[in-house]
């Protein structure tokens, strides 16, 4: 039921964008995934065996933008997956529909955007998924990459940056109405990133954040599980020529006010480095040799301690440009290795799963045409 | 065995710097239609003066240019109109410093059909017939004629200037032919009596006339000194400050002889 609601929605939303925009963009992009891992397990922490070995559509997505007025853009993207465990083999959920409004507020390039739209926070926002994994932010929850609100975003002048500041229900678009456990206080956002020479981007965001109520609704009582959040996050970018070098540290501050003593608070730190070379010039294909190392320290965190590295070297092959030099398809290999320290990790850590290596190839294309 | 070393070692430096030497500089540069043909004029004149050096010029829209030089993949793009904030961000924050360089003065002419007597139209006017507001040449003064309204693509520096200085963010009516040229726009109002359309002052040809806008002409004193309404620059970026033979061909555009080019492709020299 809740499936053809969805369906009808993104119908009614495509001919009601087609009756009323000037233009109307349609946008996909597909993961086709093969991923095998090698890896320990709970039961048998010394020994690694094969712990997945399967092919994926991993995220299929369609998108819609209409341009109702120079002033009044719209954007609505579906988010289809195959690997969530469904037992009808294939997931859908919205995640983006929102209305961007140029000009509302008398602020040059500043732009109010309101409905799900994206968070932005830490690098969540424009990742590019030039490695195959998630953002470090997404990687380690600490943010999603979409959420209902109204944002005010926009860019500097003469290119010196960007902002954000936004309201978000702070769940993410997978949560909304019941799910958001009686939830009532929104999440504050607020995000700058200045690139003060080309190539040097210095950046920072900070969020707060809260799940479930402080008092249960129905007894008035303190709500054990209730707890707040203070996420931060500073970037650092430079790239010159082939070569960019990326780095993100962030921390998340949670706090459980109505436990005594703050025996559940924690902080949990983390530290992704990713260096990216362009062989282009070199080789005269559009290759990518990639790496990337993290650092995710949760062992403040006493429900679930845990310390891992993790080290990822990937290669990309990027072909069939259009005229923009955008690739059309990506052909992405990657090799993965997460080790947990044992001594710092408690023994049922990263949900009963220990250190893995992993190897996953990827095929991703991707289309985007005007139909009106 | 030390001689027969050195010799050998000159040999083959000598064998792979012969070809380099003998490779022509190659200069690639693409975006605006409207930018397109003075691209064209100026870059067979500088290559004729230079044997050594080859331009290869590609059209595509303004947008598409500054994307191209956004990812590295051309020394200059082409456009008709400024770089955006989100743009020059986006460079910026890629390692690209895109730097700009007028090469040519322009106006968007406003274009009806030969037939056509009207010979005047406000900025209101235009922006009510590009919405839909008025639909019938008899409203501004012309016959009782079904006015036709032909307009470039959003992704083309011309829409985004005739958007910003005429329509101001309104909407075009959704009636209106959208179309990928300035010489398709010229020669379908050409073809069609009714029609307004706007283009260039570099592609107004015969079958059509240009019509002033708030009582001024499109010409070379009015776009110069700005006001004419819907007066522009033309630009080429650059990623940092020009050097090398695309420094020495943008230098030859704005040259004297570059600007005869300019003027003989129908456009308005910068000084």
């Amino acid at each position: 039921m809740k499936k053809l609601t969805l369906i009808i929605t993104c119908i009614f939303t495509l001919l009601s964008s087609v009756a009323w925009a000037g233009e109307i963009k349609v946008s996909g992009e597909m993961w086709n995934r093969w991923t095998m891992e090698n890896g320990t397990t709970q039961a048998d922490t010394l020994n690694s065996e094969l712990r997945q070995n399967f092919f994926s559509l991993e995220r299929g997505y369609l998108g819609l933008e209409a341009v109702f007025t120079d002033n009044i853009k719209g954007r609505f993207t579906v988010d289809m997956f195959s690997t969530d465990a469904l037992k009808d083999g294939a997931g859908l959920k919205l995640k983006h529909a929102y209305l961007d409004f140029n000009h509302l507020i008398p602020v040059p390039d500043m732009k109010l955007t309101a409905g799900l739209q994206k968070v932005y926070f830490g690098s969540i926002y424009d990742w590019d998924y030039t490695l195959i994994g998630k953002a470090p932010t997404d990687e380690y929850k600490l943010a999603n990459s979409a959420d209902y609100g109204v944002t005010l975003n926009g860019y500097l002048p003469q290119g010196w940056g960007e902002y954000a500041l936004g309201l978000y229900n702070g769940e993410g678009y997978k949560n909304w109405g019941a799910n958001l456990k009686n939830n009532t206080e929104l999440s504050f956002l607020g995000n700058l990133r200045l690139t003060p020479i080309p190539g040097l981007t210095v950046g920072g965001s900070i969020m707060t954040n809260s799940s479930e109520r402080e008092t249960l609704i129905n007894t008035g009582a303190d709500n054990a599980a209730y707890n707040t959040r203070f996420l931060a996050d500073g970037l650092l970018r430079y790239a010159y020529g082939p070569i960019s070098v990326s780095g993100e540290y962030m921390s998340s501050s949670v706090e459980y006010p109505n436990v005594a003593g703050g025996a559940k608070d924690y902080t949990a730190t983390g530290l992704m480095i990713m260096p990216v070379l362009s062989l282009r010039n070199w080789v005269g294909t559009d290759l990518q040799l990639t790496g990337r190392y993290d650092r995710w320290d949760e062992t403040d965190n006493s429900s679930n301690p845990n310390l891992s590295n993790t080290i990822t070297a990937g290669l990309n092959y990027n072909f069939l440009h259009n005229e923009s030099a955008v690739p059309a398809m990506q052909i992405q290999l990657n090799y993965s290795s997460r080790s947990y320290v044992a001594d710092e990790s408690g023994s049922a850590y990263a949900n009963g799963l220990k250190d893995y290596d992993q190897l996953m190839l990827q095929l991703k294309w991707r289309f985007s045409n005007t139909i009106k | 065995m030390k001689r027969f070393t050195i010799i050998l070692l000159s040999l083959i430096l000598a064998a792979s710097t012969i070809p380099a030497l003998a490779q022509r500089a190659r200069i690639t540069c693409s975006g605006s239609t409207t930018v397109l043909p003075v691209a064209q004029a100026t870059a067979e004149a500088f290559m004729n003066e230079h044997p050594n050096v080859n331009i290869s010029v590609r059209g595509g829209g303004s947008g598409v240019g500054v994307a191209a030089l956004q990812n590295g993949t051309v020394d200059i793009a082409n456009s008709s109109r400024l770089m955006k904030s989100s743009e020059i961000s986006q460079c910026r924050a890629r390692g690209i410093n895109p730097t700009r360089y007028a090469i040519a003065n322009d106006g968007i002419a406003i274009v009806l059909h030969a037939s056509n007597p009207v010979r005047n139209l406000t900025v209101a006017q235009i922006r009510s017939i590009y919405t839909g507001q008025i639909t019938n040449w008899n409203a501004v003064g012309g016959p009782s004629l079904p006015i036709i309204v032909i307009s470039r693509d959003v992704a083309s520096g011309t829409f985004e200037v005739f958007n910003e200085k005429a329509l101001r963010g309104a909407r075009v009516v959704s009636s209106a032919q959208m179309l990928a040229s300035n010489n398709a726009v010229v020669s379908t109002v050409a073809d069609t009596p009714g029609a307004i359309g706007y283009a260039g002052l570099g592609y107004v040809t015969g079958g059509v006339h240009a019509i002033s806008v708030n009582g001024i002409m499109v010409n070379e004193d009015n776009v110069k000194n700005g006001s004419y309404p819907l007066s522009r620059k033309l630009y080429m970026y650059t990623n940092g400050r020009a050097s090398g033979m695309v420094d020495r061909y943008i230098s030859f555009i704005q040259s004297a002889r570059g600007q005869a080019l300019v003027r003989e492709a129908g456009f308005i020299t910068l000084n």
